[in-house]
């Protein structure tokens, strides 16, 4: 046990383990894929005509929204040339499936159908329709563990998006899944209702996408700190589908190389003026 | 001159920790997280109380394991439960055969109580939980509440396919 938590001597173990327990998570998930089947079989047209029509206005608005975000984006695109920064391109998402929930009732964490075999990787971002989940712990080979954005332990670097805040949000203890900001001064401008984005920072999580929304706001004059309290946007505990984030390699190596450019413009104006003579 | 008789059925004894397996992690609504009984630890403490010489600490072990890696806990951490737990029916068995139905689920709710909060304790050294409170003690109440219902359906079981 020590061995495991302290040097991951045992990831090999655990991988080759893994491939003995997939059958478990099948059996015990059949109930839910025999019900989302009967659901699928049995449903009568007069449900299918309206749920078609839904879905195509839906995506009617969808596509309207999508294409006043690309005028956005080009815009947004145009302004950070401006400013010498790099465009931030958003990865592909896979889509996956919630198989199974941590049974722990202190920890929050849920399982994909998606593991090694799939190219999953440890760190990688979990999104739902609505906003972020989480991310990858710990990879089977052919599920993954999912740490939750509210699990008490997990801390995620977030944005007011009004104006550009920025905060710690951490998953709340006890029963409730909600998100505490850490840290927030009592001048700090936040308001319930208020966006909060990833920030990017930490690395782990893609910029910009919707985590959460300021639920409340305590302001305390006898505390250091604000009691924020942020309701997730992702639907934790209804969702079963989810949308796995691989960001593509144009999307990182463009990143390394600005962060590398500010050194060699300093290097490279001396080593000129050494050549010249 | 005791000689030792060839396994008959055990392939019962994995159905019953397969079947355990599922009911440990099938999701459980919100509330009711805290309640669920610990399904593998029962299983185990009635054939280890039933056949000693066939389920002990070495398939204690192994279950543990599996059992780790089914919740994504740290590697040895329900086997140590575990074979904590089948060390004590085994020393214990020949009593808890003998007791009453209340006197055995009390023996349950105290072995489970007492897996339970090692695993909790260890849990929290190896940071995978921020506990708040101690409704996590309940799933040995529960456990404790069907234990006889449980003993005697493998009672049934083990008769009626005569594993030994």
């Amino acid at each position: 046990m020590f061995a495991d938590y302290r040097f991951g001597y045992l990831e090999q173990v655990r991988y080759g383990l893994g491939f003995v327990t997939t059958p478990v998570y099948w059996v015990a998930d059949t109930p839910t894929r025999v019900s989302s089947w009967v659901d699928d079989v049995f449903v009568s047209r007069t449900d299918l005509l309206v749920e078609n029509e839904r879905l195509r206005e839906e995506l009617l608005v969808a596509q309207r929204e999508l294409q006043l975000l690309e005028s956005l984006a080009s815009e947004n695109s145009r302004l950070l040339e401006l400013r010498e920064a790099t465009e931030v391109v958003e990865g592909e998402v896979v889509p996956a499936e919630i198989i199974n929930v941590s049974p722990d009732p202190l920890s929050r964490r849920v399982l994909i159908n998606k593991g090694a075999s799939d190219g999953v990787f440890v760190g990688q971002a979990l999104l739902d329709a609505n906003g972020l989940m989480g991310q990858v712990i710990e990879v089977l080979p052919f599920t993954s563990w999912v740490l939750l954005i509210t699990d008490a332990s997990h801390v995620t670097p977030v944005q007011v998006n009004r104006n550009g805040e920025r905060a710690l949000a951490r998953g709340s203890r006890g029963n409730v899944s909600m998100l505490e900001l850490e840290f927030v001064t009592q001048t700090q401008d936040m308001q319930a209702g208020d966006l909060l984005v990833s920030s990017g920072m930490g690395q782990v999580y893609p910029k910009n996408y919707p985590v959460a929304k300021i639920a409340s706001v305590r302001r305390d004059p006898g505390r250091e700190f604000a009691t924020v309290i942020a309701q997730p946007l992702a639907e934790m505990a209804r969702t079963r589908h989810v949308m796995l984030v691989f960001e593509s390699e144009e999307t990182l190596i463009p990143a390394l190389e600005t962060l590398d450019k500010p050194a060699t413009r300093k290097i490279s104006p001396p080593q000129e003026a050494h050549n010249r003579p | 001159m005791v000689i030792r008789q060839r396994a008959h059925a055990i392939w019962v004894i994995f159905l019953s920790f397969f079947l355990a397996y599922l009911l440990a992690i099938v999701p459980f609504p919100e509330w009711a997280m805290d309640y669920r009984p610990e399904w593998v630890p029962m299983v185990l403490i009635y054939w280890a109380m039933a056949l000693p010489y066939r389920v002990g600490i070495g398939s204690a072990w192994c279950a543990g394991l599996l059992l780790d890696i089914l919740e994504g806990t740290v590697l040895g951490l329900h086997a140590m439960g575990l074979v904590i737990i089948a060390y004590l029916t085994l020393s214990l068995h020949l009593r808890l055969r003998m007791f009453s139905f209340p006197q055995q689920a009390g023996m349950v709710l105290a072995l489970i109580g007492i897996n339970l909060m090692l695993t909790h304790w260890l849990r929290h050294l190896t940071n995978q939980t921020v506990s708040s409170d101690l409704m996590f003690l309940m799933a040995a109440l529960t456990s404790a509440v069907i234990w006889p219902s449980l003993f005697q359906l493998l009672r049934q079981v083990r008769r009626g396919f005569d594993v030994h």
